[in-house]
């Protein structure tokens, strides 16, 4: 059994509780072994890194040094800013050695060595498991389901620290649905900004900002939107009654965790996802898993082969 | 024993006015090796340089210091000065106390002075480790190569050749003209592009002095100055280029179909092939590793279809050798690979194109006869998208410098799709 050092972060124990609870129905059916750091302690977040560099680099560093006491070798993040605060601080004391060891004095929990390697949930079902092994795990597919797979803007930024997907458009949770049977529309907003932590200081913010998310899903024809970040998902769920109002249109697209459909696909009950905590409900989306999708684009393309073979 | 002379310029007033010469002087007099020094208007001038040359004869100087402008201005004044004294040319050291000094720290003339007494001293120390030079003549190898036969190669080529110096001009594809082949207008003047290249493509062929090597490679350089050697890989075409006439019978038959790189593959060319109509030389080569019968050993109906018989399936590559005198490397562009950027749609939607293949639409020559169309479904766009500076200035996945003409490369495509 694989093993794998887990770092779920403020928000598994709260708001996203169901990506905790989702992700390990996953890494059950994955046979991975979910070694949760003891001890562990807040990430510092925006207001950490904002205000001081010292704090920020501290408080994931104090993560990183329990995370060497459990001896994997790699610690998986739930949550995408809590994994851009520990990627952050692992690259910038793995390239300077002096600063590690100055911030390393602040706390007395052990040495940093950087010897456990970070990634995202995300990052991890990519890389570590990948496609052809989700493919083998399908127990119920996703066929007919369109998602919008939303990234935000930590996971895959900036491309010289991650080291991970293409930072504009990537593609690795698209390719992750596929692979459950569903289809990943097209979706140009991936990337953006969904306003994230102003959601407390300024919603209009971040009604503006997920609202262009939303209807751009919307307009792309998904039945959902695919998130694998705490945050996105509350201010793209929670804010959409707010969005409806203030665009006047008629959204209804629910926001799942990545985790909760690949635990669907895996054979888990739909009941086991906790679905009870979406502000949007999920079910009459569920509901379209198994149904013919449209086929208007296959259609189209299949008009255009053709014509080019008549030429 | 070193004898250094030192002789520190006022320049007008250009020095002298923010740095203390007399001083820098008394400082220079400091030196142990110095056993002259002296400050004069102008140096440079006809009584500056004789100052020069009698302190040389009077106090036997071994090597000089001008403290004066840069080098760029009066280096060889003051070599040819020196060297009428008897003393070797380049013996002789400049203390640039003008452009380096006093120009630059007109505010403060204190630190402008010892900052010219420094200057004058670490050229002192240089001029004595100084070892006398000679001029020699060397034999210079009266041709030259150019390497590509681009506008730019083609251009260099008929410039060089017309000084009547042979040229031997590289070419790796089968036909020289290059990108600008490629291109429908130039700009800003929105000339036929054609009209331009293809005169210049035929002089090439067509001049005396110029030796033209299509379909070939340099791949080996040695020698020294004015005297080189250069390998050249004539790449087999499998046609032999003196009995071919060109009359293009080998292509019309020839079964296999392949993606016309010159169109950037919007449409098809045959595996015995000449790039574009206007080629020069309009020979046709063969694409190895398309051509069935040297690929699978079956086919040979170009062969069957030339009634010169130039079709020679046993060619090799060869290397022959020239000697040159001078290499113009003038090897192009190559298109940039735009599909790191995945959010303008590169790789996702047939419709983005590069502003090349967009070039070869608007094109008369090209594969839609000039018409620009959607490669997705053959219709002529309502709307067209340019976007500009793609990977330009960008770290992290593109080029980190600017590209500069992309604005050129827009408007002109702008005036293509409007018109």
């Amino acid at each position: 059994m694989k093993k794998l050092t887990y770092f779920p972060g403020c928000s598994a124990h709260g708001t996203s509780e169901e990506f905790d609870h989702t992700l390990k129905l996953v890494m059950k059916s994955l046979e991975v072994e979910l070694d949760e750091i003891p001890d562990w302690n807040c990430c510092g977040a925006t207001s950490a890194h904002v205000m001081t560099e010292n704090l920020a680099l501290a408080l994931p560093l104090r993560n990183l040094v329990l995370a060497e006491t459990l001896h994997n070798d790699t610690m998986g993040i739930a949550c995408a800013s809590c994994y851009a605060r520990h990627k952050v601080t692992k690259y910038e004391l793995d390239k300077d050695p002096v600063l590690a060891k100055k911030i390393n004095t602040t706390i007395d929990d052990g040495t940093y060595h950087g010897s456990v390697e970070v990634k995202s949930m995300l990052q991890f079902v990519y890389e570590d498991i990948g496609i052809e092994k989700i493919k083998s795990l399908v127990k119920k597919p996703l066929t007919g389901l369109k998602v919008a797979c939303y990234y935000g803007c930590l996971l895959t930024r900036p491309k010289a620290i991650t080291q991970f997907d293409s930072p504009e458009y990537p593609m690795s949770m698209d390719r992750i649905m596929e692979a459950l049977g569903a289809t990943a529309v097209p979706f140009d907003f991936k990337t953006e900004c969904c306003g994230a932590s102003f959601s407390i200081s300024s919603s209009d913010v971040v009604l503006s900002l997920s609202g262009k998310i939303l209807e751009y899903a919307k307009a792309s024809g998904a039945d959902m939107i695919v998130v694998a970040c705490p945050l996105c998902q509350s201010n793209l769920d929670m804010r959409q009654p707010g969005v409806e109002k203030l665009f006047h249109v008629k959204l209804n697209l629910p926001v799942m965790y990545f985790t909760q459909l690949l635990a669907l696909a895996f054979g888990h009950d739909q009941k086991d996802l906790m679905l009870g905590k979406h502000i949007v409900p999920v079910e009459k989306a569920l509901a379209k898993i198994g149904k013919e999708p449209e086929k208007k684009e296959e259609i189209k393309s299949k008009k255009t082969v053709e014509s080019e073979e008549a030429k | 024993m070193a004898r250094v002379g030192v002789f520190v310029c006022f320049c007008g007033a250009n020095i002298a006015d923010f740095v203390d010469v007399n001083e820098v002087v008394e400082e220079t007099k400091k030196i142990k090796d110095v056993k002259f020094a002296i400050n004069y208007k102008y140096m440079c001038s006809d009584p500056g340089q004789g100052l020069i040359k009698q302190a040389i004869i009077e106090n036997k100087l071994t090597s000089v210091v001008v403290a004066a402008c840069s080098p760029r201005m009066h280096e060889k004044t003051f070599r040819r000065a020196i060297s009428e004294a008897g003393l070797n040319p380049f013996l002789l050291e400049i203390a640039n106390i003008r452009e380096h000094s006093s120009w630059v720290h007109q505010k403060d003339k204190k630190s402008a002075t010892a900052k010219s007494c420094d200057l004058v001293r670490m050229a002192v120390a240089k001029s004595i480790a100084n070892e006398q030079l000679h001029e020699i003549s060397v034999p210079v190898t009266k041709r030259a190569l150019v390497i590509g036969g681009g506008i730019a190669g083609i251009q260099a080529a008929l410039d060089i050749a017309d000084a009547h110096i042979p040229v031997v001009l590289v070419e790796k594809s089968p036909s020289i003209g290059g990108r600008m082949a490629q291109l429908d207008e130039t700009f800003p003047t929105l000339d036929c592009s054609q009209c331009i290249l293809t005169p210049r493509m035929v002089d090439v062929a067509t001049h005396p002095y110029i030796e033209l090597i299509p379909y070939s490679e340099v791949v080996g350089l040695d020698g020294y100055v004015g005297n080189y050697k250069v390998q050249i890989k004539k790449k087999a075409s499998y046609v032999n280029f003196s009995s071919c006439t060109g009359c293009g019978a080998c292509s019309q038959k020839c079964p296999v179909k392949v993606p016309n790189e010159f169109n950037l593959g919007h449409d098809k060319r045959k595996a015995i092939y000449s790039p574009f109509p206007q080629a020069v030389p309009n020979k046709p080569v063969i694409d190895a590793e398309h051509c069935l019968m040297l690929t699978k050993g079956k086919c040979g109906i170009c062969k069957k279809t030339c009634e010169k018989g130039s079709i020679d399936y046993d060619m090799k590559d060869e290397i022959i050798e020239r000697e040159v005198g001078a290499v113009v490397v003038a090897t192009g562009y190559e298109l940039y690979d735009a599909s790191p950027y995945e959010e303008y749609g590169v790789g996702r939607f047939k419709d983005v194109i590069s502003s090349l293949e967009f070039e070869r639409m608007v094109s008369a020559s090209g594969p839609t006869g000039g018409t620009p169309i959607r490669p997705s479904d053959g219709e002529i766009p309502k709307n067209v998208v340019f976007i500009k500076c793609v990977g330009s200035r960008d770290e992290a996945k593109g080029i980190e410098y600017c590209l500069k003409n992309m604005l050129h490369v827009h408007c002109k495509a702008r005036h293509a799709a409007t018109s």
